[in-house]
């Protein structure tokens, strides 16, 4: 087992009578990045603020690369770099200035800033003012904050937020050669399922404040059930009739019918004997039949109707 | 390349960082704007008058103004403008996150702007020189007469700046506290107003927007125990607050 940038045990914080975070427990790898999914209000900034010790959890621990953000937060918060949601840069500063100050708090030399701006190719607009990027400037420029002194864990919140369909493709790319580059681990929060697939090697996703699915991408999309999507003119037959045979299917939003497969079963011939059935025991005429694709949102799909 | 910090964070380095931020802000050229209204306003007082009026008249009168109504109405904007560089952008996530003892941010802040009040009250010193000289030179028969005696002038607004130290304490601590600068500002403006039409109440030497007026005061017991009530109870206050803001969380 590779060990662990990220590791939380039971983590749990409440708001009052709510449990915003309910008993995480995660384990990122080093070098993985790891998409860290689930809807609004799911609890991923809440679990995001206790990593970086802004809020103290009632329940539970948590390392950052061996070390217990409560019992030593600065020395938990050394090993972090984290673009946050709200990135507050002081707009009335250049960008320079801006990464200059972060870079003085870690007591960072000079050269530093130089380093980040050209990594983040954002060495040609450091002079000017915060106050005249683009939204796409400043999730750069946040980038480049997060990896002043080359962190050995990234957290980087929702960072294609705002940026034009060109800027996530920088974006994308940047982040999928970072663990490589950098050594970095990166925690990837987003709902933005498509982006996460692209560029998570690990993923977890929360619903209602628990996780209720992590692991490797590409051994939870492979363990994934398989699927086929039927069309037919009468689908409610359809589903009634194998239904009455043992198969798993239920109907989706544009009156297909779907059937969900084991990973254990082979595929074709599964499908083959749920035709034979709809077919000639059932008189279903079928206008097509094809497998849906193992995707991270069939996978979140599943994870979050549990 | 080496990436390593060069040294652990030290506080020299956050006030140093909190010096920084002043730049092009609005609260640097709030500090520069109060002192200057009140040497323009004793500029053109001075030419108004027909007769001389004595050194220490002049600096006396400018000292009072500032005391007793644009210092604590410029404490209040200084210490709003100087959270709300923090507040406006939502830094504060970034900065309490950053491995540094959280204090050291405050503390700077603080630090910072009890520099800002100080400097303030030396570039009234300067001001109000130069804007009686100005008028003097303009209208040789106001000139101030009398000896001036700059020592005592300074004196007398180095124990307004002590006896401030509550005041400062308490508008930083609300304007830190509350992202929005409405509580700071209700709480400064009505802390004014009550300053100023309670001046002769004698609780009002507790009253922290009246207590550097109090330097004034003919009652040299009186000013003695106002300026001991503002250092000391600004000292116990700014402690209190580093205290309350380094631990509570901010949401």
């Amino acid at each position: 087992m590779m060990p662990a940038a990220i590791e939380t045990h039971d983590l749990t914080r409440r708001f009052g009578d709510r449990t915003a975070v309910d008993g995480i427990s995660m384990c990122v790898p080093e070098r993985s990045i790891y998409g860290f999914l689930g809807r609004n209000g799911a609890g991923k900034t809440t679990t995001i603020k206790l990593l970086l010790g802004l809020l103290k959890a009632d329940a539970g621990s948590a390392r950052i690369a061996g070390i217990d953000v409560a019992a030593d937060r600065i020395g938990a918060a050394r090993k972090l770099g984290a673009l946050l949601e709200a990135q507050g840069f002081y707009p009335h500063l250049s960008g320079y200035e801006n990464l200059h100050l972060s870079r003085r708090l870690l007591g960072l030399r000079a050269r530093e800033v130089d380093r980040v701006l050209d990594v983040t190719e954002m060495a040609q607009h450091g002079r000017r003012r915060v106050a005249d990027y683009s939204l796409g400037m400043r999730q750069r420029l946040g980038l480049a904050r997060a990896m002043l002194g080359a962190p050995e864990v990234l957290i980087l919140d929702e960072p294609t937020n705002g940026l034009d369909p060109e800027g996530i493709a920088d974006m994308r790319s940047f982040l999928r050669e970072l663990p490589a580059r950098s050594g970095a681990t990166v925690l990837l929060s987003s709902h933005l399922l498509g982006e996460i697939e692209q560029v998570a090697t690990h993923i977890g996703i929360l619903s209602h404040g628990r996780l209720v699915l992590e692991g490797a991408l590409a051994e939870l999309k492979a363990g994934l059930a398989g699927e086929v999507a039927i069309q037919t003119d009468t689908p409610e037959r359809a589903l009634a009739i194998a239904l009455d045979h043992g198969f798993d299917v239920v109907r989706d939003q544009h009156d297909s019918v779907i059937a969900r497969f084991t990973p254990r079963e082979d595929l074709r011939h599964a499908t083959a004997c749920l035709t034979r059935v709809l077919c000639i025991a059932g008189g279903i005429r079928i206008h097509a039949i094809a497998p849906r694709q193992r995707t991270l949102e069939t996978l979140y799909r599943h994870a979050a109707a549990q | 390349m080496s990436t390593a910090p060069l040294q652990s964070p030290r506080f020299a380095t956050a006030l140093a960082v909190e010096i920084h931020k002043l730049r092009r802000s609005l609260a640097l050229l709030l500090a520069a704007i109060a002192p200057l209204l009140i040497a323009i306003f004793i500029f053109f007082n001075m030419l108004r008058l027909q007769k001389p009026m004595p050194w220490e008249m002049a600096l006396q009168s400018s000292a009072a103004i500032w005391a007793f109504f644009m210092l604590p109405m410029s404490v209040t904007a200084l210490t709003a403008l100087v959270a709300q560089t923090e507040h406006g952008p939502r830094s504060w996530d970034h900065l309490r996150a950053l491995p540094l003892p959280r204090w050291h941010l405050y503390a700077a802040k603080a630090i910072c702007v009890l520099g800002v009040v100080a400097a303030m009250h030396l570039l009234l010193a300067l001001l109000t020189l130069l804007a009686v000289e100005l008028a003097g030179a303009i209208k040789p028969a106001v000139a101030a007469t009398g000896p001036l005696d700059q020592s005592a002038y300074l004196g007398l607004l180095g124990r307004v700046f002590l006896s401030a130290w509550l005041l400062v304490a308490v508008q930083l601590w609300i304007a830190l506290r509350h992202a929005s600068f409405v509580p700071a500002l209700a709480v400064g403006i009505g802390g004014t107003f009550f300053a100023v039409v309670a001046t002769s109440a004698k609780a009002g030497v507790f009253l922290p927007w009246q207590i550097p007026v109090n330097q004034l005061a003919s009652d040299p017991a009186r000013a003695q125990f106002a300026l001991l009530l503002g250092m000391i109870g600004g000292c116990i206050a700014l402690t209190a607050m580093l205290l309350h803001l380094g631990r509570r969380e901010v949401r």
